[in-house]
């Protein structure tokens, strides 16, 4: 072999090695529950993942029929890999929704939604999600978290009778 | 000192084996559902496969010489790091393929390896010696783990589970709980050992004369 070949070799021996442990990182990171996950993981990360839209717009149909569960299945085929920022903050909506009683909240179900925002936050450029849908009344994924940590707070004027006036968001 | 390696292995088979060691060492499978997920290394592992690489440098089955040194230029050297940093990280998720996830069971196998890795330390085995080595101790921590264990956590394993049972009664005050293994962790783990021994046999190797200069101390009975 060649000294200029070997030094190419051994240069593009440093890149491969470099981004295969990258990869093997950013798995660890965010630990794929299936192998249709990892897959769209790997998509993401060279930047060919796109969310299905048919699926995201039945999605969106079933939300706004507060067909919750339905909804969150189908939110969940358009987006396999958890990466698309928006349609988390949807998912996270339907749980808060769905948890959202004029007597009582859910507290499992406003978890989850937490644990979902948070996941939609963290995949959101700079951590700003901004929702432009006239049919919610939060439209930022901030205000949404906040929403969910009130209602799974523990405070005196949770007993407040005046709550039960409180409207869905 | 060390038989030269060829550049495309130090730069690319190595990493590579190493690496997949690496990231495949912390799947673990569901057995309900299949749901994967990926455990990092535990700091134990962390020991042990730096306690591993010692016992590897004395036994002359790694020499750093080959991969690192002032013989060698920056791009060389820069290779020999990524080869050595891969070796560790797929030491330490090996260990951590082969360890039960918690419990007594986690407990009795990092201490088995601990003190089998100390042992071999003191013996000072040769590098064939340390390779046969290494392949019984994983070769039997595969077979209890994901055999033997994932057997008696198994109620369809039928004969199998008997057999251990009977086997075990008497060895401990309560009855031994298996862990439960997906069948696709089983066959990922094997793979994880076969490629990091294949990893281990690729290693540079010591030039002749450096050899029968080590076998001449560690084991003198060989050249007789």
């Amino acid at each position: 072999m060649g000294p200029v070949r070997e030094v190419l070799v051994r240069v593009a021996g440093l890149v491969f090695a470099a981004a295969y442990a990258a990869f093997i990182v950013s798995v660890y990171a965010r630990q794929p529950r299936t192998v249709q996950q990892l897959a769209s993981g790997m998509a993401a990360s060279v930047g060919a993942y796109r969310v299905d839209p048919v699926n995201f717009q039945e999605g969106l149909r079933f939300f706004r029929a507060d067909q919750f569960i339905e909804a969150r299945a189908a939110f969940e085929r358009a987006d396999p890999a958890r990466q698309d920022a928006p349609t988390q903050f949807y998912i996270a909506y339907s749980f808060y929704r769905q948890g959202w009683g004029r007597l009582y909240h859910d507290d499992p179900l406003y978890r989850q939604g937490l644990e979902v925002v948070d996941r939609a936050i963290a995949r959101a450029p700079g951590g700003r999600l901004v929702v432009p849908d006239p049919n919610l009344q939060m439209h930022t994924a901030d205000e949404l978290r906040a929403e969910l940590q009130r209602g799974l707070a523990r405070e005196l004027s949770d007993l407040s009778p005046m709550k039960v006036f409180a409207e869905r968001k | 000192m060390t038989r030269a390696l060829p550049p495309a292995r130090e730069a690319f088979v190595l990493p590579a084996l190493f690496l997949t060691v690496a990231g495949a060492g912390g799947l673990r499978v569901s057995p309900a559902g299949g749901a994967m997920s990926f455990v990092p290394p535990p700091l134990i592992t962390l020991v042990l496969a730096v306690l591993l690489l010692g016992v590897m440098a004395r036994a002359g089955l790694l020499i750093p010489s080959g991969l690192l040194g002032d013989h060698r230029t920056g791009l060389e050297n820069a290779n020999g790091v990524v080869v050595l940093l891969s070796l560790f990280a797929a030491s330490a998720q090996l260990f951590t393929c082969l360890t039960p996830d918690a419990g007594v069971l986690r407990l009795i196998f990092n201490l088995f390896f601990l003190f089998l890795l100390w042992n071999t330390l003191a013996a000072q085995p040769d590098r064939t010696r340390l390779l046969r080595s290494l392949f019984v101790v994983f070769g039997w921590a595969y077979v209890v783990r994901y055999v033997a264990l994932a057997a008696l956590a198994d109620p369809q394993a039928g004969w199998t589970r008997g057999m251990l049972t009977v086997r075990l009664e008497g060895a401990s005050s309560g009855p031994i709980a298996g862990e439960a293994t997906a069948p696709l962790a089983g066959y990922v783990a094997f793979a994880t050992v076969a490629l990091y021994m294949t990893g281990l046999g690729l290693l540079p190797r010591p030039a002749p004369s450096a050899a029968v200069a080590l076998v001449a101390t560690r084991a003198p009975d060989l050249l007789e």
